[in-house]
């Protein structure tokens, strides 16, 4: 027996495969972005291939995230936020507040024994989000996934006055043309996005310890900046980007469970490995 | 007679002008580029070449906008809120409300008919809220900023953005051309959103009429006509509506040297 999360997020799509015991099959992660919309077939198939096992061998599917909704081989859908609080209590049972930072999303949860009590987001403003550190990174020509380690070399924290990412993006080119040090910079950077998200967190209170997840979680510099602005300890997962897609796949383990203990035939509407689309009539 | 030099750096568009007494004589704008230093060591020769008069004709220089300080030949800076309101007074003597639509923010300015600031909002420091928004969605569009208006103006069917998020927006729109939806509705959609930011930034100061727009956002007409449906009033738009700052950069530059040399304005 077999389960699956698909979390599609704003950049990245997620699938995770675990047996009923809730070992870990396999976890594939593919790009969502622009040019890679739609692929979250071909993430769900190489996650197949890597467990070497069939879409039919998959006992119940569930899709979480941003695209949750047009996955044509979904059993079900929930959010992102009860998938994610699953997710993180299946890592650390003890923890009461998660911070999930997204490329589209910061979402602050409070979470009791796996179940989401409450929660604070923003989607109006990509300068609380992942967003900010992409669009800045792009604009001083730098990887992502450098721009944590990057920054821990500061000696500074170079103060950035624009809030909105597009201003920033333009104010970081200046500051590099003034002669500012790339990684004074970035301190600077990861410095305001984490005050924003702390603020965040404030509204929601926070119980120590915190866990990030969301693949900014994976950003070194991120997490050294949150740990300053909330003054606690972060957890962050071995794998910090499938947290939801982890909670899913426990979430589709549970249902089938449940059902088949209730003595009811779960239905699995017919599953087309197909693409997934964005912004459909459901969505709107 | 005395000539005056306005200067007006803005983050995207430098704007400068040259006045004899108070009446335009020359106008001159160029993209702001890296270097504003060099931007306003352009608009000063340029002006100069157009008006035919030397550096040393121009009796008094005020400079203004965000790159103020870079206007290294400058006689004094003034604000750009004070400066749009002088502006706008000079083209439109009856305007008591201004609203401009700038790259870096929209400013509503309510002024007398002196041309003195009574009160005044700026847009929060959000692309969205600016004309950053039109030239980030025309970039992706790969138009020139002179043709959004016009495409816009096109659309039966605006979309409505589920944003209010210029970098979120962005991602929207690249979504929906990749679906087919016509550029002139995304257009369209772009002017809608900003018209709709803008508008709630005008109730917050009161419109009184005459409600003039300047900035370089007024030149985008199919955004004015749709603000004006929005706030169900008609706003004139004067001729050159992105030098309006610089004019009335050099009206106070007028000013100030009248006021000097003791002479009644």
């Amino acid at each position: 027996m077999y389960f699956a999360g698909v979390d599609i997020g704003s950049t990245m799509t997620k699938v995770v495969l675990t047996d009923k015991a809730g070992n870990l099959l396999s976890t594939i992660k593919g790009p969502t972005g622009a040019e890679h919309r739609q692929l979250a077939n071909e993430v769900m198939r190489q996650a197949l291939n890597e467990a070497s096992l069939q879409i039919d061998d998959i006992s119940y599917i569930v899709a979480t995230g941003y695209g949750r909704l047009n996955v044509p081989f979904a059993d079900c859908q929930i959010t992102e936020l009860s998938c994610h609080a699953r997710g993180v209590h299946s890592r650390f049972p003890d923890v009461r507040t998660a911070i999930d930072i997204g490329g589209q999303d910061a979402k602050c949860m409070k979470i009791d024994n796996g179940r989401l009590v409450n929660f604070v987001m923003n989607d109006k403003c990509a300068a609380g989000t992942g967003r900010f550190l992409e669009v800045t990174a792009t604009a001083l020509g730098i990887k992502l996934e450098d721009m944590g380690d990057i920054s821990l070399k500061a000696t500074k924290k170079v103060q950035i006055s624009n809030l909105c990412t597009i201003f920033a993006q333009q104010e970081v080119v200046a500051l590099i043309s003034r002669g500012e040090k790339l990684e004074n910079i970035l301190a600077g950077l990861h410095d305001a996005l984490a005050c924003r998200i702390a603020a965040l967190g404030r509204r929601l209170g926070i119980e120590p310890d915190l866990v990030l997840t969301g693949g900014v979680a994976k950003n070194i510099g991120m997490v050294k900046a949150m740990k300053e602005s909330l003054d606690c300890e972060i957890l962050v997962p071995e794998e910090p980007l499938i947290t939801g897609a982890l909670g899913g796949a426990i979430l589709a383990n549970e249902i089938y469970m449940k059902a088949v203990a209730a003595g009811e035939a779960l239905s699995t509407k017919a599953r087309r490995l197909e693409k997934a689309t964005f912004f459909g009539e459901e969505h709107r | 007679m005395s000539w005056f030099m306005g200067v007006d750096i803005g983050s995207a568009y430098s704007k400068g002008v040259i006045t004899r007494d108070l009446e335009l004589v020359a106008s001159h704008t160029i993209i702001s580029g890296a270097n504003y230093r060099t931007s306003a060591q352009a608009i000063r020769s340029e002006l100069t070449i157009k008006g035919k008069l030397t550096d040393n004709d121009i009796v008094a220089t005020v400079a203004t906008g965000y790159g103020a300080d870079s206007v290294y030949f400058a006689d004094q800076k003034a604000s750009d809120i004070v400066c749009t309101a002088r502006g706008i007074n000079n083209v439109f003597p009856q305007a008591r409300t201004v609203i401009d639509i700038a790259s870096q923010s929209t400013k509503v300015i309510r002024l007398n008919e002196n041309g003195i600031v009574t009160n005044f909002t700026v847009s929060e420091k959000c692309a969205a809220g600016s004309g950053r928004f039109v030239e980030v969605i025309a970039h992706i569009l790969r138009i020139d900023l002179a043709d959004f208006g016009p495409l816009a103006a096109r659309s039966e069917n605006p979309i409505t953005f589920g944003t209010g998020c210029a970098v979120f927006g962005e991602s929207e729109a690249i979504t929906r051309i990749s679906e087919g939806i016509p550029k002139e509705d995304l257009a369209a959609g772009v002017n809608k959103a900003l018209a709709s930011k803008i508008s709630s930034l005008v109730k917050k100061v009161r419109l009184e009429q005459t409600c003039a727009v300047c900035g370089g956002g007024a030149l985008n007409t199919s955004l004015i006509n749709t603000l004006e449906k929005e706030l169900n009033t008609t706003l004139p738009v004067p001729p050159n509506p992105q030098i309006i700052t610089a004019l009335g950069a050099a009206i106070v530059a007028a000013a100030s040297a009248t006021s000097q040399s003791g002479e009644k304005p």
